[in-house]
């Protein structure tokens, strides 16, 4: 080996030795978080409240120094409430994105066919907004989480409340004819026959269906003094303005499920969701510090109020938070190991991951339009209202 | 007994008059599909997308601050030179060859399908809502019904009288008919057939624009809204007679009313695969439909 050769290899080793010094003083990878909902469609206004939660809590834990160090990076993808839209871009945000975690499904039959493309792809995904109890029960998935109430919580508490309010309830069901719209209308119809209520009729319309008229021969014929319906989005706009025009919302309680009415649609429904009550896991006005802080920020960020939605989403944010620190790793086994059984805080309170079926329990509250503005009218406990664990598969 | 008329007062009477203004709807977007058929032997397969561009002329005429009474006089003024250019640029240049019913029948469905993409690229896939220009309800029979509900069929049934006299009282409405009749010797008694063709398809489309702006309170405007109806509209011109004014008229009331009916007895969302039905049995037992064509009656 002459000088020169010896020189060559010493400003190799420099040079080599340089370049990790540079790298590990490199801020470290971000973890990326794909967020598959709808920004288009008949579910935008959905999609929009989600966006807006998860922005919010991606900012703060970002500027409070990140998960273990690392920045969250959000990549938004459009799943317009759609399967078939949503399962090629679940593949895409996995395969070609390499997200560490998936959120941001609403629609439930697009988050049973996401849920199917994390199992292959051994990648974790939460929902924030779907009802269908198929998604922690019979259709559960060992990666799959669910941090909002199911139909059944909803149902348990609207149910109880019905049952003092109207002792002589005599229900017609109205839901959108999917996953969602079928559990839904199952879960409370079971819950409410139970407090004695009778049901006088069913029907479900197509989502997106422009005109209910159609439908309003059935509700007619039944004759029913309650309306429990489950449609949501631009689907309850239409219903209740129709409803209205056609004369059908006097002397009927109008009751739902807790995505029927919420702040994105609520302006164009006005007087004609007045008196409208639902079940739900959240209310702008629940006297909790952190739904105190919550709401200041979000409307200060947004100019618009929070939902349901926009609740829970940014709740999924600190949850992830808090299973990756506990895990020490974005590894899949560990990060689910570490999310079963989690508690961690909310705007709602504190949520605890059951293991079981990975479907939050927390609070559930009867709440009620009245001014324009939701009023918390009862509380059930999270223990009385999540029900059996019916997942079989883990 | 007294409980019998209550049920047909509450529970038939609204029933049947909302399937009578779905009926005039579905007849305004069926004469318009049957005279380009009756006359131009083409089906029309762009008919549906035609309805959607006027309802979007109208939502952006809107925009601009036009009132929506405005705008109705204006979007079949705005849709004729438009289906008059489609005929004279597209249709023509297919008609004259031997294969011209699997050739226009292509090409306007190939229309249908960039036309509705261009929708999706300027609009958007959202839905746009129009107010309701008549807001509010009155009594009819008893029965609380929304007021633009009532205006339709009244100004539905003023179009679908209109068109009908037009065809059939007129001197123009008589060209048209000698033209579908027999365009040779139409044309050798100075009826400029050419001219003819390209003004009832434009006629046709005027007619599918002014169904859009009409309907867009109701449905409320989107890029597929053409589709949602067109299926319908074509199972109203079959079962009434390809070509037929008359059959689409009846075939049109007589499908809504039975489509009205029937969803008091099962899902709304199955009266559509029962008209479809009704279709396939008269096209095997009928299948010249219910009426002759156009000009031949």
């Amino acid at each position: 080996m002459n000088s020169s050769q010896l020189f060559c290899r010493m400003l190799l080793t420099a040079l080599a030795a340089g370049f990790s010094g540079i790298a590990s003083a490199q801020p470290a990878e971000p973890i990326k978080i794909g967020v598959l909902t709808p920004l288009s469609g008949t579910y935008a206004s959905l999609g929009q409240q989600v966006r807006w939660g998860i922005e919010l809590a991606t900012k703060e834990i970002n500027d409070a120094g990140g998960i273990m160090g690392r920045k969250v990076e959000l990549l938004f993808e459009d799943e317009e409430a759609n399967p078939a839209v949503a399962t090629p871009k679940a593949e895409k945000l996995f395969q070609v994105s390499k997200v560490d975690f998936l959120t941001g499904t609403v629609s439930s039959a697009s988050t049973l066919a996401v849920g199917q493309v994390a199992e292959r792809n051994d990648r974790l995904m939460a929902t924030t907004v779907s009802f269908s109890d198929a998604i922690t029960g019979d259709k559960c998935s060992p990666n799959v989480f669910r941090v909002n109430a199911k139909a059944g919580q909803q149902s348990v508490a609207l149910a109880e409340w019905l049952s003092k309010a109207k002792p002589d309830a005599k229900v017609f069901y109205l839901g959108p004819d999917y996953e969602m719209g079928r559990s839904t209308v199952h879960a409370f119809k079971a819950a409410a026959e139970a407090k004695g209520a009778k049901t006088v009729g069913e029907v479900f319309a197509p989502l997106d269906n422009k005109d209910y008229s159609p439908f309003f021969g059935q509700i007619r014929a039944a004759r029913p003094n309650v309306m429990y319906t489950s449609v949501a989005g631009n689907d309850t706009v239409r219903l209740f303005n129709q409803m209205s025009e056609y004369g059908l919302l006097r002397n009927l309680t109008v009751v739902g499920a807790s995505g029927t009415v919420t702040s994105q649609n609520l302006g164009a429904m006005g007087k004609n969701a007045e008196g409208f009550t639902t079940g739900v896991g959240y209310s702008v006005d629940l006297d909790i510090p952190e739904n105190k802080k919550f709401v200041a920020a979000f409307e200060a960020a947004y100019k618009a109020a929070p939902d349901l939605y926009g609740a829970d989403s940014y709740g999924v944010m600190y949850f992830y938070k808090a299973a990756v620190e506990k895990a020490h790793s974005t590894d899949t086994a560990k990060v689910r190991a570490a999310m079963e059984g989690l508690a961690w805080m909310t705007p709602q309170g504190k949520k605890t991951m059951r293991a079981g079926d990975h479907q939050a329990v927390q609070d559930m509250y009867v709440t009620s339009l009245k001014d324009g503005r939701f009023k918390v009218l009862s509380k059930v406990d999270g223990a009385a209202a999540i029900g059996p664990d019916t997942c079989k598969r883990f | 007994m007294s409980g019998f008329i209550d049920t047909l007062q509450f529970v038939f009477a609204p029933q049947i008059i909302n399937g009578l203004s779905i009926g005039v709807a579905v007849v305004l977007m069926a004469l318009g599909l049957t005279i380009i058929f009756g006359l131009l032997d083409v089906i029309n397969m762009a008919h549906g997308e035609f309805y959607a561009l006027g309802a979007y002329v109208g939502v952006t005429l809107m925009a601009i601050g036009v009132n929506f009474w405005v705008v109705l006089l204006l979007v079949p003024l705005i849709m004729a030179p438009l289906g008059y250019m489609t005929e004279r640029l597209f249709i023509q240049r297919v008609f004259h060859q031997k294969d011209r019913h699997i050739l226009t029948l292509l090409l306007t469905f190939g229309l249908a399908i960039v036309l509705e993409d261009v929708y999706k690229l300027i609009y958007g896939p959202q839905a746009l809502s129009v107010k309701t220009p008549i807001g509010g309800g009155s009594e009819v029979l008893g029965v609380f019904f929304p007021n633009y509900r009532l205006f339709l069929m009244a100004i539905g049934a003023v179009i679908i009288v209109g068109v009908w006299l037009l065809v059939y009282r007129t001197s123009l409405g008589a060209m048209v008919r000698a033209a579908a009749f027999d365009k040779d010797m139409a044309s050798s008694l100075g009826v400029p057939v050419s001219h003819v063709y390209a003004g009832t398809f434009a006629f046709g489309v005027a007619l599918a624009g002014l169904a859009g702006v009409l309907l867009a309170p109701v449905y409320s405007v989107f890029p597929t809204m053409g589709k949602d109806f067109i299926l319908l509209a074509f199972s109203v011109v079959i079962v009434g007679g390809l070509g037929s004014i008359k059959g689409a008229l009846i075939a049109g009331l007589v499908l809504t009313q039975i489509q009205a009916i029937s969803s008091l007895y099962i899902s709304p969302s199955w009266t559509d695969p029962l008209v479809f039905a009704i279709m396939v049995a008269v096209l095997m037992i009928r299948p010249q439909g219910l009426f002759g064509r156009l000009g031949h009656a």
